[in-house]
């Protein structure tokens, strides 16, 4: 099989559904990566996020603007926001396979995993960052 | 052959997996309860990043958003993302541990499967409960 030949799949009939781009490794490589940081991170930030609910709005700045809290649910969001993007690339290469919803579908993604952790980012600091 | 013999034949290949056929055991079941977490996580840091903002901002922002983490709605959802953290967080010892080759027996599996399930519940019971108390 060449690079040209186009993949028959029994199910779908001619077309490049199901054919490999080799990212399979790769992938599954950083999401043990960002996995091994999330592990401390994501345990240190379950305590903080928790303390959230039911506090005032003086309550969660003085939560959040503490130095180490502010600066481990940084990193959660940022670490945590990459981590979510291939994930949910993973999960939406498994369950759309219509090829024109599947590209939108990906840069929806990759865009709505960047500005969650972007906006994540700027509220914190805004809470956080000595005035 | 023609295209129109495979065609036939794909016709009539069964498709795999029939989800309604398997017996669901719990490994499969914490397998497709990581997915889950996962997507509901991705949710969840949305959910928590609007929260963030409004905080930030304050005055009717902060009104418009608190919600998220007060009354009873928010405290469920806080829980709920607090357990889906260390779920999934469990789920991913997990996986590190098999990619070392350890626990891949059947008891071992079984018994990793279980200790997902239990200690995802156990530590947001602990946490609640601490915090609870603390506060
Ligand atoms: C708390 C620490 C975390 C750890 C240890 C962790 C670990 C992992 C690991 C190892 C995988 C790969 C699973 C596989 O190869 O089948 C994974 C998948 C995934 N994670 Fe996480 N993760 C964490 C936090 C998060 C967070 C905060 C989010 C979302 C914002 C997230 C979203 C996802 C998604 C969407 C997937 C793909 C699920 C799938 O393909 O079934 N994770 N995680
Ligand atoms: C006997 C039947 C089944 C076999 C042999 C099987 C096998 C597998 C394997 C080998 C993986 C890759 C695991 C990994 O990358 O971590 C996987 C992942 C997955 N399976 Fe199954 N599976 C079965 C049934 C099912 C059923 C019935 C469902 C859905 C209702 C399901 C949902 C999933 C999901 C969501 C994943 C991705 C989660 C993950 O990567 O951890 N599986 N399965």
């Amino acid at each position: 099989m060449t690079v040209a030949t186009r993949f028959n799949s029994g199910r779908t009939g001619s077309g490049d559904a199901y054919v490999s781009d080799r990212s399979g490794s790769p992938h599954a490589q950083f999401m043990r990566l960002t996995s091994y940081a999330l592990i401390p991170l994501g345990a240190l930030s379950a305590w903080w996020i928790l303390g959230l609910a039911g506090k005032t709005l003086e309550g969660v700045r003085a939560e959040i603007g503490r130095p180490i809290p502010a600066l481990a649910l940084l990193a959660f969001g940022a670490v945590g926001m990459v981590h979510a993007r291939q994930g949910m690339d993973e999960i939406i290469e498994d369950y759309v396979h219509d090829e024109a919803l599947k590209t939108r579908a990906l840069v929806a993604n990759l865009w709505a995993s960047r500005v969650i952790a972007a906006l994540w980012v700027v509220a914190i600091l805004l809470i956080a960052a000595p005035k | 052959m023609a295209d129109v013999d495979t065609d036939r034949l794909a016709a009539r290949r069964p498709l795999s997996p029939h989800l309604t056929i398997f017996k669901p055991i719990l490994t499969m079941m914490m397998s497709i309860a990581h997915r889950i977490t996962g997507a509901g996580l991705y949710v969840g840091m949305a959910l928590l990043t609007l929260f963030l903002l409004g905080a930030a901002i304050g005055g009717g922002a902060f009104a418009a958003v608190s919600w998220i983490a007060s009354g009873f709605i928010g405290n469920l959802l806080m829980v709920m993302i607090v357990w889906a953290i260390f779920h999934h967080l469990l789920g991913g010892v997990r996986h590190a541990l098999w990619d070392r080759g350890l626990y891949m027996d059947p008891q071992g599996r079984e018994l990793l499967a279980q200790a997902t399930l239990a200690g995802g519940i156990l530590l947001t019971l602990l946490l609640y409960i601490f915090k609870t108390l603390a506060s």
